[in-house]
């Protein structure tokens, strides 16, 4: 446990109005319980990238704001570095949320700040080749590299988004000392740190409160400034009439996201207006749920993942991949060396590495299996995180609901995404290769180690590439209620509202009608900090920028 | 190209032995389901048949890494049951009604053979047994099948390697003292 400062546990301490749930053992106790029904000028649902920056410009402006979360308020206190309490209490589905045919697995937040909280940090404004391309394909005329410059600027200033000066870890150096001998371009990630210790365990929240996540920068802002915060509360449904959300229906949740009781809503919030911000997947599920107008069958369709496919290389000397900064270096060469709606591109990038997401992630078992894990400290692994959503054959996947209403999305592999897959694995086998591997083991159940790039490329090259067979995962869920020019087009207009409900905003990921093609957490503080000075406006507010 | 062309047609196959093939397993599921132990217990534990199942599954996966010594290896195992009862009770209802199918048709002979290929009963099989078992699950051309043992893949490497024993083999130092 750590013995630093908490800032949430002292906000609580200082009174902060949180309700809902409890925090186990914890000295200042449990949260009030749930009102029956609270008024506020906006209800926001998620704690979130996009519900925090929304929270924290709403306040400032006088606003009166309620946040509902699904997941548990967990802070630095809680935070011990250890899987096997992290996924459970601070991950969708216990880190292991997975797309209807099990063959992607997705790693989202479900806690207080949502992926924010959890997240590798990595920090990069939306690439100008996406934004040109949703002002061609959908009518967003204003989302260009300069009109948002500003909105990313003030994001990057509040918090703290900022060039890396640590030498990078050697897991991630690996990739650029590969990438170099092959002449393929790498560069450095910014990150959103603060007086960062360098320790890589990220994943499992920050335990020095230095990653400038939604949890200890904007929710205490806007906690500070009065705004109510219910927690283990699922935002249910809306009640709509006339074009307009009446009220939204919460209710309790167990940690496992059960309901607490099925029999009756809990808590009926009354705003002027509601701003939804549950992140891809649940955003789309909340308004199914709540049988919002879809004339143009757009809602929860175009859901992106970035399927990302990893490959392992065994190193001579240490590497150690559980420590230090996560993610450090990157590589856009197979994003920028090819038309964006020609072959899908990828990004490279190396995750940090802990006991339980390699075991999992790592494909065999008996003694082939023993074998790679006996070897941790020197295993090195690359992702490629696909570019889907910018051409028809990597149209995303769909939300629908299942029938206790939660949320399932069917997201097809398609040949045209799975032959990135295989030039992805590719790429990665050869700068492992190039960086020094001994051994490389592309995450494949037909795969076993080759210690030949020429081995290597032959047995990837006549691998059936199939979903179940090649290890897929996500950590980046969008789309579902893209923003677009037209109402045919999308859920949303381009300033955040949704096209058929007038009070009805939404400002998280799953406005965006393609993938990022970059880790998205800066895409959405930056386009949802510009949505909410718009919609601050429009309710009558006098806007404060965020920075 | 070729290489594109002939992947279409693999995917296409394997649909088609998916639809086949479940509703298959799933009209001896439906049939047998309601007679039997549910996998997971009403709290989302792991019932006893299931442990069963999970106890000779983590023999196999497990082999090489599991203590060879037998005591130590009863023992690594019911921890590992337990810790197996710890994540899977955090799973949301929907996921826990789908493992304590699967675990439920597991179980029984007549999911044992189906789903898995293996003749003896759980408790008796080899290791050597499991593995192939596994092994034919893991490459099979019915979704299904590749599914199931994915589920049983992941949760026995997750929970195994959860516990902080298990790390000095690994070389991994754990928690950093804040």
């Amino acid at each position: 446990m750590s013995s630093l400062q908490d800032p949430i546990r002292d906000g609580i301490a200082k009174g902060w109005k949180i309700y809902g749930g409890t925090i186990k053992n914890s000295p200042v106790g449990t949260h009030k319980p749930l009102p029956a029904s609270l008024t506020c000028d906006v209800a926001i649902i998620g704690s979130g990238a996009g519900a925090g920056i929304t929270a924290e410009l709403l306040v400032k402006a006088g606003l009166s704001v309620v946040i509902i979360e699904e997941g548990p308020l967990k802070s630095s206190t809680d935070f011990n570095q250890r899987e096997s309490e992290a996924y459970p209490s601070l991950y969708q589905e216990s880190a292991a949320r997975k797309t209807a045919d099990k063959a992607i697995n997705i790693l989202q937040g479900r806690c207080v700040g949502g992926s924010t909280t959890v997240n590798w940090t990595s920090s990069f404004r939306t690439p100008a080749s996406t934004l040109q391309f949703w002002q061609e394909q959908f009518g967003l005329k204003d989302y260009s590299v300069d009109t948002l410059a500003p909105y990313f600027q003030q994001a990057e200033t509040r918090l703290n988004i900022a060039p890396w000066l640590t030498p990078p870890n050697e897991n991630n150096d690996l990739l650029r000392r590969g990438a170099a001998k092959l002449g393929i371009p790498a560069a450095a990630i910014l990150r959103n740190v603060k007086g960062c210790w360098n320790l890589g365990s990220c994943g499992m929240g920050c335990p020095t409160n230095a990653k400038q996540s939604m949890l200890v920068t904007t929710l205490p802002m806007a906690l500070d400034a009065g705004a109510q915060l219910l927690v283990e509360t699922r935002a249910q449904r809306f009640e709509l009439a006339n074009g307009q959300v009446q009220a939204l229906h919460c209710i309790p949740v167990k940690p496992n996201s059960g309901p607490v009781n099925h029999a009756q809503v809990a808590t009926k919030i009354i705003a002027k207006h509601y701003v939804l911000a549950a992140g891809a997947i649940n955003s789309p599920a909340v308004l199914l749920r709540s049988q919002a107008p879809d004339p143009h069958s757009m809602l929860g369709q175009r859901t992106f993942l970035h399927p990302v496919v990893l490959s392992a290389g065994i190193m001579e000397q240490k590497v150690q991949a559980w420590t230090g900064a996560p993610q450090t270096i990157y590589s856009d060469h197979f994003l920028e060396t090819q038309a964006i709606d020609g072959p899908i591109g990828y990004k490279l990038e190396a995750p940090p590495l802990h006991p339980v997401i390699l075991s999992s992630t790592l494909h065999g078992m008996g003694k082939e299996h023993a074998t790679i894990m006996g070897q941790f400290p020197h295993t090195h692994v690359l992702l490629a995180l696909l570019r889907d959503g910018f051409h028809p054959q990597a149209a995303g996947g769909k939300v629908s609901l299942r029938s206790d209403g939660s949320p399932s999305l069917d997201y097809p592999l398609t040949p045209y995404v799975m032959d990135g897959a295989r030039r992805a694995l590719l790429s990665m086998m050869e700068i492992q290769f190039a960086a020094g591997a001994q051994q490389v083991l592309p995450l494949h159940e037909m795969a076993t180690p080759y210690t030949a790039w020429t081995q290597a490329k032959a047995a990837v090259e006549a691998m059936p590439m199939e979903p179940l067979l090649t290890k897929i995962a996500s950590a980046h869920v969008m789309g579902g209620c893209a923003i677009a020019g037209s109402e045919k087009q999308g859920v949303t207009r381009p300033d955040g509202v949704h096209w058929q409900i007038d009070n009805l905003s939404i400002h998280d990921g799953s406005i965006f009608p393609t993938s990022i093609g970059a880790n998205p957490q800066l895409s959405i503080y930056g386009i949802v900090n510009r949505l909410t000075q718009g919609l601050v406006t429009r309710l009558g507010g006098k806007v404060q920028a965020l920075a | 190209m070729f290489v594109c062309e002939n992947m279409r047609s693999m995917q296409r196959r394997s649909w088609l032995k998916l639809s086949v093939g479940a509703a298959a397993v799933l009209a001896v599921a439906g049939g047998a389901i309601a007679l039997v132990e549910p996998g997971l217990t009403k709290d989302g534990a792991l019932g006893s048949a299931a442990q069963r199942v999970f106890s000779a599954v983590s023999r196999a996966v497990l082999e090489g890494s599991l203590p060879q010594e037998a005591t130590a290896q009863d023992k690594a195992i019911t921890g590992l049951l337990s810790r197996v009862s710890d994540l899977t009770a955090m799973l949301p209802p929907h996921a826990q009604d789908e493992l304590s199918q699967l675990l439920a048709l597991l179980a029984i002979s007549a999911g044992r053979w189906g789903l898995a290929g293996l003749s003896s009963d759980w408790s008796a099989a080899s290791a050597a047994e499991v593995q192939a078992a596994l092994q034919g699950m893991r490459t099979s051309s019915l979704a299904l099948k590749r599914q199931a043992y994915a589920a049983l893949h992941d949760i026995t490497g997750a929970a195994y390697f959860s516990d902080p024993s298990t790390w000095v083999q690994l070389g991994y130092p754990g928690p950093s003292k804040i």
